[in-house]
């Protein structure tokens, strides 16, 4: 771990449920500034509840969240429910906590350009000018300026995703969030956008990144954690990961299919 | 004797004023005799010896409405019916010639001369005699389609967002509003707003309880089209609106309803020409549009060229608005242009 006086994040006891299905069952995490996490694990296994809990995108059932040491997003209305927090409050953490999507979600009917400009342009109520100088900026960042007038449809699976990138950087984010950033791509566009990733790792963003990408993980991650049936099995460095937790019967099985 | 003599020659005097009397009558019962004859023979359907029979009465200049003349407008119209336009117009000028103020005659020959006119200059002239009314209808169409165009996409949204909203009471509410709009004849609401609600002290003018109708039924119609719209983009996009801080309303105004517009455009459409047609529908409530002009010009004059006219301009209202939604979608769409 590279910091660790306070966490960025706590996540306690988190749970979450679809009916029957116990998706996250009470999960632990606390993410230093400037750590990297990468979640591995089979489908199913509650990795991307998980992470899209972290953003309110899930409502979830039990457990805290705590975010630069307060606890957020969820307060408790007069007869003791729990429920989400005031709209704008959850506007307000999600635009300091980046997302990015397996299917990117770009907004087709916007130009690159406007994609990026978006989140500055109508949550920060920048004005254009400065929305736009933000995402020139941004696109430079992901080296895809001379893409700046053109539309989503017209790029590659790679690009668009470091549009993506790009869009959630715009809002200047503490920590990001990558769920298999990578899955929806040819194998030859996967490393163009984990490039992006790793150049922002070295600048020291904070992110938790779910993948299957195994190679990745053992060059970016501070921390590999498998997750199976809602629960975190193992975790540790990488090396110490793929060193020890092969011993592990259900790792080493995921692992050998994965690779 | 003398006295005797004197009484024969009273009686013949008298007789023969009496048969001088009798001689006009007995030449009228003469000229009846023909008129029934000549009907008969019409009854039958023998035209032309109707018309031998009634050319043997003879001309007469004594006046107007003498049989003559009868006998003479008689054959024109017969020989009209036959189509020998010649001898019907010869037949009027023998009127004509004596009487040249005759106002049946002079009629008649103008309706020979129309007859004899080639078809598409008696078309082009009702053209003229009708359009100008049918042209005011037509401006009155196109003012309640302006204006249901104008209200019902707003009303339309507001239905289908209430729709979407998880606050049951405004979701319930314009469920509610489409079951009824959809559910009962545009025409019975027509109705229900002119004539019903003044007896509940609500009174409108024609034209507002038409605007009123017309935009509360296609805002209901429009309500199901636009929440469709809404509900076939992929959820992603709202979810990817939110990552990056975006409030609700924020996401459906700049992300979510601007990807509707090139979806919407087909079926709203198809509703805006179905909107051109169901104008007609306010005739009944005492607006005159393009539907109760045409169907005036049509009372009056019995000439279905009104009926064709009103066609006419219906399909260049439609094909009109058929040309610009196409454009409209073209442009919607120019995004998904690779």
């Amino acid at each position: 771990m590279k910091t660790a006086n306070q966490p960025l994040l706590s996540l306690n006891g988190i749970t979450k449920r679809f009916g029957a299905l116990t998706a996250v069952n009470g999960v632990d995490l606390d993410v230093c500034p400037g750590e990297i996490v990468v979640i591995i694990g089979p489908s199913g296994s509650g990795k991307s509840t998980l992470l899209r809990s972290v953003n309110f995108l899930e409502e979830i059932d039990d457990g805290t969240i705590v975010f630069e040491g307060n606890e957020v997003g969820y307060v408790k209305n007069k007869h003791g429910r729990r429920h989400l927090d005031a709209p704008a409050k959850i506007c307000a953490l999600r635009s300091e906590i980046g997302m990015v999507f397996q299917h990117f979600n770009l907004f087709p009917h916007m130009t690159v350009l406007g994609n990026v400009m978006e989140g500055p342009l109508t949550v920060q109520k920048k004005s254009a000018e400065e929305a736009r100088a933000i995402a020139l900026d941004m696109l430079a960042k992901v080296g895809l300026s001379e893409k700046r007038d053109v539309y989503p449809a017209t790029l590659s699976g790679g690009q668009k995703q470091r549009v993506a990138i790009a869009r959630a950087l715009a809002m200047r984010p503490k920590l990001m969030l990558f769920d298999e950033p990578t899955s929806a791509l040819d194998p030859e566009l996967i490393g163009e956008v984990f490039d992006t990733i790793r150049s922002l790792g070295k600048e020291g963003m904070t992110m938790i990144i779910v993948t299957h990408q195994m190679g990745f993980a053992k060059e970016m991650a501070d921390r590999v954690i498998f997750m199976e049936a809602g629960s975190f099995v193992a975790q540790g460095t990488p090396e110490d990961f793929f060193a020890n937790q092969m011993e592990h019967d259900r790792i080493k099985s995921f692992l050998t299919r994965i690779l | 004797m003398k006295v005797l003599y004197g009484r024969v020659l009273k009686t013949i005097l008298l007789f023969s004023c009496l048969l001088l009397l009798l001689v006009p009558v007995a030449y009228g019962e003469d000229y009846d005799e023909i008129f029934s004859q000549a009907n008969d023979a019409m009854a039958s359907g023998d035209l032309p010896s109707a018309i031998t029979l009634l050319n043997k009465i003879p001309v007469s200049k004594s006046d107007d409405n003498s049989a003559f003349v009868r006998s003479r407008m008689q054959i024109a119209k017969l020989h009209f019916a036959l189509e020998d336009f010649a001898a019907a117009s010869a037949a009027a000028q023998e009127v004509l010639d004596i009487y040249p103020q005759n106002s049946e005659a002079m009629n008649f020959m103008a309706s020979v001369r129309q007859t004899q006119k080639p078809k598409y200059a008696v078309f082009f002239e009702d053209c003229l005699r009708f359009l100008p009314q049918l042209l005011k209808g037509a401006v009155m169409t196109i003012t309640l389609v302006f204006c249901t165009i104008l209200i019902s996409p707003i009303g339309g949204l507001l239905i289908a967002l209430g729709r979407l909203s998880s606050f049951k009471p405004v979701s319930g509410l314009c469920w509610f509003i489409i079951w009824l709009f959809r559910g009962t004849p545009l025409l019975l609401q027509l109705f229900f707003i002119y004539y019903g609600l003044p007896s509940l002290g609500i009174t409108f003018k024609p034209f507002t309880a038409a605007v009123l109708g017309l935009g509360l039924n296609y805002s209901a119609y429009l309500g199901e089209i636009i929440r469709g719209g809404i509900q076939s983009i992929e959820h992603g996009q709202m979810e990817a609106a939110k990552a990056i801080g975006m409030t609700y309303w924020q996401a459906m105004r700049r992300v979510i309803i601007p990807q509707t517009y090139k979806r919407l455009m087909p079926p709203v459409g198809n509703e805006f020409i179905a909107l051109i047609k169901d104008t007609a529908l306010v005739s009944t409530i005492a607006m005159v549009e393009l539907m109760r002009s045409a169907d005036q010009m049509f009372n009056a004059y019995f000439n279905i060229t009104a009926l064709i006219l009103a066609a006419i301009i219906y399909l260049l209202f439609t094909t009109f608005f058929t040309f610009i939604f196409e454009k409209i979608e073209t442009r919607a769409g120019i995004y998904e242009n690779r």
